[in-house]
């Protein structure tokens, strides 16, 4: 019994001033991570650099086994698809005639235009590697990170459409803030009306279009494409189309497969020119300093 | 010589790290980024809860602010904010652990369930205090009930499985201390 009350008085106290320094502790880091959020946000992502490609070699098989449940319940009815995808292989074949026509066509009127596409518009392809994505934040890693070049604010595309962009690197890991998370926000151009908007991510599958002038202009199926506006973004970046819901607020059905995302670019962006220079006078040549 | 009961809270120590990691890594498998609706329980604050209110000598503050900090970190959540709220709601169980030790499993069930809404308004408020970005309360508390209903599967899983038991009388003293 006398061993028991040392033992309370002894660890008693000691526990309270743990408690103590580990709340005053926390309270630091969070107040840390409030005023100095980039700081906070670089120490995460080398954090997670660092933690999260030793999952990597766990992940593999368990996401391959995934993958083959999955693709073992779309053999069940391969017969149809497969009489599907005859069907549609007769469809393309007839589109890829017209398709041929067109790329001579369009050379044709680009040698006549003497077109040239962006030509520092690159890019870096990255696997995703996790998806640390909940209800509540949407964004996937990628293998690409400060190593390879990536910056923040880079666009990230899929073969469809724009998924997101980086919004956190690490050394070897990058972090990918899809369209759909509640931050995000995407300066966006309606095609036939050429209306712009902005596409704010609110963690549903469809994010609504904000801020549209006339919204009597557009029209469900309309093109989104982003508009380069705040020069974050390259212009023209096809991002989904406009779809309306029932209550009759206008959504944008994402081009990019969210579904399935494994391969991810990320296209190099690079910061354009600036007018900071409010235009001074020209004064007359005073010419003559030589004569 | 290690005596059998510090071997079996080294052992559940571990293990709760263990749980923790898996489910960690399960959450972060790559499987389908845009598929959650709905969100799910979270399984490791039912583990978390479920164990201290049994023994909560296996479950000491260093591993619990630690296995928060880490998720904190890796889910792009706000730092140390809500460990600070584990830390406080768990140490306010555990000072009450020798009077809740009776309770039926019900009342247990409604109070976890009253202390968890009231974590969950502790973050939304201070959040928005600090003019940060919120998630929507609806969604918060969604995944409150979805946590609640697993919370009895994961006290089963815990007794049976893993061999969570209240401690038995004279085995630990009222605050967790092995006699």
């Amino acid at each position: 019994m006398a061993t028991n009350r040392e033992d309370e008085d002894f660890t008693g106290p000691l526990r309270r001033i743990l408690i103590a320094v580990l709340i005053l502790l926390l309270t630091a880091v969070f107040l840390f991570w409030r005023i100095d959020s980039p700081r906070a946000e670089r120490l995460r992502a080398k954090f997670i650099d660092r933690f999260v490609p030793t999952f990597d070699w766990a992940m593999v098989p368990v996401t391959k086994a995934i993958d083959m449940i999955a693709s073992f319940q779309s053999y069940t009815r391969i017969y149809e698809q497969n009489q599907e995808l005859r069907r549609e292989l007769r469809r393309i074949e007839s589109w890829e005639e017209a398709a041929v026509q067109l790329e001579q066509q369009n050379a044709k009127l680009r040698a006549l235009n003497n077109l040239r596409l962006d030509p520092k518009l690159t890019s870096i392809s990255g696997v995703v590697l996790t998806d640390s994505g909940s209800p509540f934040h949407q964004s996937v890693m990628l293998n690409i990170g400060g190593r390879d070049g990536i910056v923040d604010g880079w666009a990230a595309v899929d073969g469809l459409g724009l998924v997101g962009r980086i919004s956190g690197v690490g050394d070897a890991t990058s972090r990918v803030l899809l369209l759909t998370d509640s931050s995000s926000r995407i300066p966006v151009t309606i095609m036939p009306s050429g209306q712009r908007a902005i596409v704010s991510g609110d963690n549903s599958r469809f994010p609504p279009v904000e801020f549209l002038v006339n919204p009597e202009l557009v029209r469900p199926g309309d093109r989104v494409i982003s508009s380069g506006d705040g020069g974050v973004f390259p212009t023209g970046l096809p991002v989904g189309e406009v779809m309306e819901t029932r209550d009759g607020r206008l959504r944008v059905r994402l081009k990019a497969d969210y579904e399935q995302l494994d391969f991810v670019r990320v296209l190099r962006t690079h910061p354009k020119e600036r007018l900071t220079d409010p235009g001074a006078l020209i004064p007359p040549e005073t010419g003559g300093e030589d004569g | 010589m290690v005596d059998p009961l510090s071997r079996a809270r080294a052992f559940h120590r571990l293990l709760y790290l263990a749980i923790a990691a898996l489910i960690l890594f399960l959450r972060l498998l790559p499987v389908n980024p845009a598929g959650h609706s709905f969100p799910g329980p979270d399984l490791m604050m039912a583990f978390t809860f479920a164990w201290l209110m049994r023994r909560p000598d296996y479950v000491p503050v260093l591993l619990i602010v630690t296995v928060y900090l880490v998720e904190d970190m890796v889910f792009w959540r706000p730092l140390g904010l809500w460990p600070l709220i584990m830390l406080l709601a768990t140490e306010w169980l555990r000072a009450r652990e020798e009077s809740l030790r009776d309770l039926p499993f019900l009342l247990e069930i409604a109070l976890i369930g009253g202390l968890w809404f009231v974590m969950v308004l502790a973050r939304h408020l201070i959040l928005a205090l600090v003019f940060s970005d919120t998630v929507p309360l609806g969604m918060e508390l969604l995944r409150l009930l979805a946590t609640l209903a697993a919370y009895p599967l994961v006290v089963a899983l815990s007794h049976t499985g893993l061999g969570l038991r209240r401690a038995a009388p004279g085995e630990v003293d009222d605050f967790g201390q092995r006699r």
